[in-house]
């Protein structure tokens, strides 16, 4: 019990830090908290549904469509939206909010409501782990997520572009007298946001189904782990992830699942009052000081 | 040349007015308005405008509703009431009926609300409006209660679906069936947290396991949007529970039964989770739910028996027109009878007057798709086992083949339990 209790508390880690990181990176590096992060989530899986069943693409060929249609869209989204209300952080959180609202109902819209909606299985197995029975899908995301955060990590310290992130998050305006031009990252964040909203919702989706209410499941559960490790941290997303998801498995086992929820929020209330920033954020730091 | 063209012009016009006559003559009379005002945004109230839609058609392309020396068509005008959405405010559910009452002046309205709360609410402005209400999606028995009540007030509120009571003794039943197949006593119940669920766990258990002499070996209640079971499986793994008793409606919920199957706890998973009620769910669900026992709230939606011939006849009708199954197992059976049932009693009363229309329906004694159908004093449909007797419930079971074998009730049954591997029988 304690063995599968440990293996699926690493697989619900795993599942958060994925569904978290995109959002984190584009508020991380542009400023900018898409509200529209569940929306593009869900965009994501629809999509790869639609490539399959409709255009009868093969698997692999309608995931790469989707993810780099997502991506697109959330460059599209900063270029003809964002870019006109940036810095004005309340008008940014409604815009996307109101983005996000409307793809989600339009789904609805349009009849993307019911059972049928859901992805296949990379691979149709499951392993004996100890006492525990588990299937090939969810140690893949647990590979996916470890494998994700590396070249994540390796592209903001090795590569030019990476470094412009870094660069522009840290100081725009010190970035802006090196020639860097931060719209131009700032889209970018945006759109690999998405991108990384679309790579979660293809690896995660395969293990339920898709639907428009997804969308804000995932917009809370983003925000309750950044918001928990500290928004704009990486190393704050995957730790608030682990908290999270062990919290949220042994609640589940040890206490009732009915508690599952209510830990979580309980969590997020308390790093709330004791460090407003998070386990590793700088947002509120100057204001903690005084 | 001349001659053909001479008589070509002259007989087409002619096998044209003769071909619309007949069905024709209905349809220019004044069309007899059907309003679904529903949440069809979701799978169920979806498929159930689509099944009002089918028997509307059918009726119409057999000449239209006999109102007194007349034939006229029906004609069905929909709204999304939405009111199956989180966190829409049951008044804004109750805006959209009224204007659908105000705005196309229906003769009745079909499906209803989703929601229980809707539907105590939406009570008052249907008394109000006098429109009367063949109600297939919301299930407490309370607006019954209501109807005896004050009966002249609120006589025009019917139901054809399952209601929360009926579903309990279906459920009952199947234990009570599994028990004395193979002796189990020890069950393991998960449902999901919301009201309707949690009074379902809770009557059966008080009603049923505890007067039984069964074990309820543990019990948890999932948030809506859980999308991990694992540790209540393990638990139940654990506790050497013979029978999962699962009570859910969220799209999440097809999860348990993959994880059940993947994760190869050695218990029988019998009871609602509306993911598994379509032909479909084999698909959507890889092939991971073989074993799973579900209950379809109505015959006629998801399933038919070869018993109930309306059944299997809707089933096809449904999939030719609209190029798919059903697939909601809670909805669409009711909503396809309720067309047939208020076509009857207007039919009867002669007029599209309320009261006369509800005086009719009081009488209604039907065989449908749902089985017989007679109204209560609460007007609710009367559900027992037998579908001559009564409107019927089914429960099915996965095969490992992906075909769906009706178990229960006895008098609908196509085979027998086949238990999980690792699971005997403890007779």
């Amino acid at each position: 019990m304690l063995t599968g209790t440990i293996l699926y508390a690493i697989i619900n880690s795993a599942i958060l830090a994925l569904t978290a990181i995109g959002f984190n990176l584009t508020f991380g590096i542009s400023g900018v908290a898409n509200f529209a992060y569940g929306a593009f989530y869900v965009m994501a899986a629809y999509g790869v549904w639609m490539l399959i069943h409709m255009a009868h693409l093969p698997y692999p060929l309608a995931v790469l469509i989707s993810i780099s249609l997502t991506t697109l869209a959330g460059a599209l989204m900063y270029r003809f939206v964002i870019i006109r209300i940036k810095g004005q952080t309340l008008s940014e959180v409604i815009a996307t909010f109101g983005i996000g609202l409307s793809v989600l109902e339009l789904f609805r819209y349009f009849g993307f409501v019911g059972f049928e909606y859901t992805l296949p299985v990379f691979v149709d197995k499951s392993f004996l782990i100890g006492d525990a029975y588990v299937d090939a899908q969810r140690l893949l995301i647990v590979a996916f997520a470890v494998v994700l955060i590396i070249a994540l990590w390796l592209f903001t310290h090795y590569t030019h572009l990476g470094l412009a992130f870094r660069g522009i998050a840290q100081d725009e305006r010190t970035s802006l007298t090196f020639g860097m031009d931060p719209d131009r990252i700032a889209r970018m964040a945006v759109s690999f946001g998405a991108g990384l909203a679309a790579i979660a919702a293809t690896v995660i989706v395969p293990l339920g189904s898709i639907s428009p209410e997804e969308g804000y499941d995932v917009l809370i559960k983003a925000l309750a782990v950044c918001i928990i490790g500290g928004l704009g941290s990486s190393g704050g997303v995957i730790i608030a992830s682990v908290v999270i998801g062990f919290a949220e498995r042994f609640t589940d086992s040890y206490i009732g699942s009915h508690w599952t929820m209510i830990v979580s929020l309980a969590a997020l209330l308390l790093v709330l009052v004791i460090k407003p920033s998070g386990i590793f954020g700088k947002q509120k730091e100057l204001e903690e000081r005084i | 040349m001349k001659r053909k063209q001479y008589l070509f012009f002259c007989w087409v016009p002619v096998l044209l007015c003769l071909f619309l006559i007949g069905p024709g003559a209905a349809l220019a009379a004044e069309p007899i308005v059907i309003g679904v005002p529903t949440s069809t945004g979701f799978l169920e109230g979806k498929e159930a405008l689509k099944a009002v839609e089918l028997a509307v058609t059918e009726i119409n392309s057999a000449g239209g509703v006999t109102v007194g020396s007349e034939k006229r068509p029906f004609k069905v005008e929909s709204i999304d009431i939405r009111d199956a959405a989180p966190g829409v405010p049951v008044p804004e559910a109750l805006l959209g009926i009224e204007k659908l009452i105000l705005e196309k002046k229906p003769a009745a309205l079909l499906v209803g609300p989703f929601r229980s709360e809707a539907l105590m609410a939406g009570m008052d402005i249907i008394a109000k409006y006098k429109v009367p209400l063949l109600g297939a999606i919301a299930m407490t028995p309370a607006s019954e209660e209501k109807v005896k009540q004050d009966p002249e007030k609120y006589k025009y509120i019917f139901r054809l679906a399952l209601n929360a009571k009926y579903l309990v003794k279906y459920l009952a039943g199947t234990m009570g069936f599994i028990n004395a197949e193979y002796g189990f006593t020890k069950v393991y119940i998960m449902n999901q947290d919301v009201d309707w669920a949690r009074k379902t766990a809770e009557i059966i258990s008080q009603t049923y396991f505890e007067k039984a002499g069964w074990t309820i070996v543990g019990q948890e209640s999932y948030p809506t949007g859980t999308a991990d079971f694992s540790s209540t499986l393990m638990k139940a793994k654990a506790s050497g529970a013979q029978v999962i008793l699962p009570i859910f409606d969220m799209p999440q919920s097809g999860i348990l039964v993959k994880q059940w199957n993947t994760m190869k706890v050695p218990c029988l998973m019998a009871g609602f989770i509306s993911p598994l009620a379509g032909p479909g769910a084999w698909k959507t669900f890889d092939g991971k739910i073989a074993g799973a026992i579900n209950c379809i709230f109505e015959l006629g939606s998801a399933i038919g028996s070869p018993k109930v011939p309306k059944s299997m006849a809707f089933q096809e009708a449904y999939a030719k027109q609209f190029g798919s199954p059903i697939e909601a197992g809670h909805g669409p059976g009711p909503a396809y009878d309720s067309v047939y049932i208020l076509a009857d009693a207007i039919g009867r009363a002669g007029s599209t007057d309320a009261d006369a229309i509800v005086a009719e329906l009081i009488k209604t004694d039907r065989q449908g798709v749902l089985g017989r159908v007679k109204f209560d004093a609460g007007h609710q449909v009367i559900y027992d086992m037998n579908p001559e007797e009564s409107a019927v419930a089914a429960i099915f079971q996965w095969t490992t083949e992906g075909k769906r074998q009706i178990v229960f009730p006895t008098s609908l049954a196509e085979g027998k339990i086949q238990l999980p591997a690792g699971l005997t029988s403890a007779k």
